[in-house]
């Protein structure tokens, strides 16, 4: 393909396709998707699920407009599948409003009605989504659980997307393989639902395909008025869609088309919502093809940077939480970073893009090489940072949640940070959210909330000091009553979910042996299935109970006090709050504190997994909050470690912020007191970095010492023994002025419009944010707990 | 058995080797215009807690973890021998449990080379050659600090003689000169000298705790810093920067 191309040419191209993308102020795709769908309902009606979705899948594919971009080197956009609606980066999200995506059909007031969709069409489509199954079904559980999700007390969720598809075996055999493969599944199996099955996925997987064959035509069509150059270039393109992904990829350029095209239709099938899909390790995919070509970091960078731009949906990035993976061990210990880790690497710096995310994985033999290479990300302000992962602790965690060997170096993250097998594990990840503090709040108020005074589950309650004497006990067995109910509920949601097939997702996630959907909720389709909870308020819970010890212990006389200052919140009692607020706080190296806090995580997370999914499997104990600390803690009164009603609670496993006042040091050491093993699910934990601490000259200079000061004590400790070591970090390394400054004068402080920050597992633009998030990135930097 | 701590936190290779738990005592017989943490100077004035023997090496044992490339215990001040006795004791009940300790000290105590034994990483400053000079800026003569400089050096003690260039006090040639002469008189591998160049870091802290920072013009050009560590090399002593 060099013969038409080269790498400056491949990167100024990349460049001004972002660009383009950027600009785009509506993306009408999805929506035309769901109505081609609704216009189809008649023919398919008297389908089999899965063959209906098949077939609405052909249906979007046949019909759905498609372009090929002049700046474009591939062919192939996701700009069809998401909505402009994620929470995150819409300008009109509040705390106070926001009520999770709990009405699927919200959707379609997020598309601006204008001359062309007309009110009349949306709300065409909008009365047919509500009618589907999938609706109804959803919406009577969350009408029957309204109660306990208002103020959350717990949460559910549908989950869509949050899987990491295995491509590898379409791209190395082409589609073709499988599709034989399928053929002769029909022919063996006498089982007709399994055979309907392998028939549905092999409706869906021949759209790729279609799609391919009418980008190619695209491909001809635009050649016949280009200028030589351009008609070479489109050429080469429809040379290479006629082959892939039908056929075998069989240079870097045809791997990257054909992961292009399967990705497009993977989210087609669950437009508007297939946020979270991951790629896994981009880096061991497509290094064969780079190695077979031969190609150069430089050659090899300049395609990826088109790959990159692909994850980009119009003009705030909307197709977020997109994980890609680099680097990383195998089962023996081996590294695996490859060339083409590094070809990545530099594809991201130069492109900066607000997505999809970089992961690094780490072990204790990666190379200084790739930490010094980091260095630039994490010290260049407003570039992306990598999120980090400990292989070494992720495998024994995968090992106790009873993954196989063979599987384990093929972890891939869904969404933020939650480890998932590729091609192999439906996690079912954010099904369930459970705010603990919440509990609490209602375990000490009679099952009433503070906030409203609504009555959310009535409760007996002893007098004030027994109730005080006896808190653990009392809320442990009432967390578990609301566990139950939030299981039934997230299953109820899954159940939901089955409802809308998937056909060409199952077809890489194990569909083609097993013959099941992957969202099948009665026959597993996938090797892996589980379903996550998000627990929350780890160490306002710890902190809380040390705060109530300490008062019963040294003023016995006004625990009774306690319940009427937290329903004042602490108008009137500031004495009494400043009391609470001395109390011992996790993230300090206090033992008693940082004790209760292990404890608290290892007895919930056991209560979790103690918990059925639809299938039978275990909900997975998941300790992240992705800014739901922040919408969820709006709905949480005061609690006795002092905090005030409505605040935040703290993030992830972290120490609420204000709250690790002795610097890094010490919340490191209480971090690593968590019982990481307990986390199957997954965990969320940030740090501030401020960058006056690493004095080193170079970027490579400073990338090692991030290594030895952050890394190795977090990740490698030896000192630690045999203690699963923490396995998840973020960082964002920049101060609180900094941040100011950008947000006062974003022209001079970030010239091309992007200033990339980690907010929870992924990064976007800073600039694109909401203001209420954008304080919670200032917030919870937290310059006193960065000292070093 | 108590220390009284006016701060506390970890740090990076520059009080002593690898990561170290430093400890800030309360009280110094020095005060020098450019202290960084003139919040320590007086002993019980402003704010400070008390730690006990106990609380102490519970909390060091329970850091261990984050005591990486040969980190551990530094104290440092104020001045952490004005609380000799309980230093004394806290030192060595670390030491029993294997713990790293390093001291940063101005030198000044009598009773220093009681604690070389027990170091395992000693650190003092030699502020100016001239004993006079020195006593009319800090207060004390440096007699006692050279003396306990030579016998350190001898110990066998990890020795690092830290020389703060402050312009207008010690920067002339001629007193750098004089640094030299006494520097030559020191031999053994155990000893490394360091050169630091004047800072404002602490000016804050001063107006903070009410006090005037008098300090002007005190900077001193990285030239300079380069040929003094020349010449301190020069008389075959081992220069580091931290």
């Amino acid at each position: 393909m060099y013969n038409v191309y080269n790498s400056t040419k491949v990167t100024e191209k990349a460049k001004a396709l972002f660009k383009e993308e950027r600009a785009k102020k509506r993306v009408d795709g999805w929506f035309i998707a769901r109505e081609i769908v609704a216009n189809k309902q008649n023919e398919f009606k008297n389908l089999s699920k899965e063959m209906r979705a098949a077939k609405e899948l052909e249906a979007i594919v046949t019909e759905l407009p498609i372009t090929i971009s002049d700046n474009a080197v591939f062919a192939g956009s996701q700009s069809d599948a998401f909505a402009r609606s994620y929470a995150l980066i819409n300008p009109s999200f509040r705390v106070e409003t926001f009520s999770g995506y709990c009405d699927p059909t919200a959707v379609y007031d997020d598309i601006e009605p204008n001359e062309e969709f007309t009110e009349q069409r949306i709300n065409k489509v909008r009365e047919f989504s509500k009618n589907s199954a999938y609706v109804k079904s959803l919406s009577a559980v969350y009408d029957k659980y309204s109660n306990y999700t208002e103020e959350v007390a717990f949460f559910i969720e549908q989950v869509t997307g949050h899987i990491i598809p295995d491509f590898r075996p379409a791209l190395k055999y082409g589609l073709a393989e499988i599709l034989k493969t399928l053929d002769k599944n029909i022919a063996e199996t006498d089982d007709d639902y399994k055979k309907d099955n392998f028939k549905s996925i092999k409706v869906a997987l021949n759209c790729a395909v279609i799609l391919a064959n009418r980008y190619a035509d695209i491909a001809v069509e635009k050649a016949k008025s280009a200028n030589e150059k351009r008609k070479a270039e489109l050429l080469l393109l429809e040379k290479t869609l006629r082959k892939v992904p039908f056929g075998p990829a069989e240079s870097l350029y045809e791997a990257i088309q054909s992961y292009m095209l399967l990705w497009e239709i993977m989210c087609l099938e669950q437009a508007p919502n297939p946020f979270a899909f991951s790629v896994g390790n981009a880096d061991r995919i497509f290094e064969p093809y780079r190695a077979a070509d031969g190609l150069s970091r430089e050659d090899t960078a300049s395609l990826l940077k088109h790959f990159l731009v692909f994850f980009n949906v119009g003009d705030r990035s909307w197709a977020i939480s997109q994980n890609l993976l680099i680097s990383g061990r195998d089962i023996d210990g081996n590294d695996l970073t490859n060339p083409t880790s590094y070809a990545l690497m530099d594809a991201y710096f130069d492109m900066n893009l607000p997505q999809p995310i970089l992961s690094v994985k780490l072990h204790k033999n990666t190379p200084d090489e790739l930490y010094a290479e980091l260095g630039r990300f994490f010290f260049s302000p407003g570039v992306l940072t990598p999120s980090l992962f400990n292989d070494d602790s992720v495998f024994e965690i995968l090992k106790a949640r009873g993954v196989s060997n063979e599987d384990l170096a093929d972890y891939s993250v869904a969404g933020c940070q939650e480890p998932l097998i590729m091609g192999k594990d439906n996690g079912n990840t954010t099904n369930s959210w459970l705010n603990m503090p919440k509990i609490l709040e209602l375990c000490l108020n009679g099952g009433y909330s503070m906030i409203t005074g609504k009555e959310i589950k009535k409760q007996d309650t002893p007098d004030t000091l027994t109730l005080l004497k006896n808190i653990r006990e009392i809320f442990y067995t009432t967390l578990n009553s609301y566990i139950d109910e939030m299981c039934d509920a997230a299953n109820g949601a899954s159940k939901a979910v089955s409802e809308l097939p998937v056909p060409f997702l199952s077809g890489f996630m194990g569909g083609v042996e097993s013959g099941y959907d992957m969202r099948d909720t009665e026959n597993q389709g996938t090797k892996y299935n589980g379903s996550g909870c998000l627990i929350h308020g780890l160490s306002v819970l710890a902190d809380s109970f040390v705060a109530i010890d300490k008062l019963l212990a040294e003023r016995p006389e006004d625990a009774e006090n306690l319940i009427a200052a937290l329903k004042a919140n602490f108008k009137g009692y500031e004495e009494l709050h400043a009391f609470l607020k001395a109390a011992p706080k996790f993230g300090n190296n206090i033992l008693v504190v940082d004790n209760e806090a292990a404890e608290i995580a290892n007895k919930v997370s056991d209560m979790v997994a103690a918990h059925k999914n639809y299938l039978g499997n275990p909900f997975r104990a998941d300790w992240a909050s992705p800014t739901t600390h922040l919408t969820y803690g709006y709905w949480v009164g005061a609690t006795p470690d002092g905090r005030v009603a409505r605040e935040q609670l703290n993030y992830g496993v972290d120490p609420l912020y204000g709250e690790a006042g002795g610097g890094m040091g010490f919340r490191m050491l209480s971090n690593m007191r968590l019982p990481f093993n307990k986390m199957g699910g997954g965990y969320a934990s940030h740090l501030g970095i401020d960058p006056k601490y690493f004095t080193a000259e170079s970027f490579e200079g400073k990338g090692i010492d991030f290594m030895r000061r952050i890394i190795k004590p977090l990740f490698f400790n030896d000192a630690m023994g045999d203690k699963v070591a923490p396995f998840y970090l973020y960082v964002n390394v920049t101060t609180p002025e900094t941040l100011r400054k950008v947000l006062a004068d974003p022209k001079k402080y970030a010239p091309s419009g992007v200033y990339i920050m980690r907010i929870h597992g992924t990064f976007v633009n800073f600039l694109d944010l909401s203001p209420e998030i954008q304080q919670d990135i200032i917030k919870r930097l937290d310059p006193a707990s960065t000292t070093m | 058995m108590q220390l009284k701590v006016f701060g506390k936190g970890f740090n990076f290779s520059q009080d002593g080797p690898g990561n170290r738990l430093v400890y800030h005592l309360k009280g110094c017989n020095m005060h020098c215009p450019w202290c960084s943490n003139p919040e320590g100077m007086l002993c019980d004035v402003g704010d400070f807690y008390i730690l006990t023997k106990d609380e102490l090496l519970s909390e060091v044992l329970l850091s261990k973890p984050m005591f990486f490339e040969g980190g551990g215990v530094t104290f440092t001040g104020g001045e952490a021998t004005i609380q000799f006795d309980s230093l004394f004791e806290i030192i060595k009940a670390l030491q029993e449990n294997d713990i790293s300790v390093a001291i940063e000290t101005n030198g000044t105590s009598k009773k220093l080379s009681q604690l070389f034994p027990l170091l395992n990483h000693l650190i003092i400053d030699l502020k100016h050659p001239d004993s006079n000079k020195h006593k009319e800026t800090t207060g004390i003569s440096n007699e006692i600090i050279k003396q306990n400089i030579l016998l350190a050096a001898k110990s066998g003690v990890d020795l690092l003689i830290r020389i703060p260039l402050i312009g207008g006090f010690n920067t002339h040639p001629e007193e750098l000169n004089r640094f030299i002469e006494f520097l030559k008189s020191i031999k053994g591998k155990n000893v490394k000298v360091e050169v630091l160049k004047y800072h404002e870091y602490g000016k804050d802290k001063w107006e903070k705790c009410g006090l005037e920072y008098k300090m002007k013009d005190a900077f001193v050009p990285e030239e300079t810093r380069i040929s003094f560590e020349e010449k301190i090399k020069s008389v075959g002593l081992t220069v580091i920067r931290t």
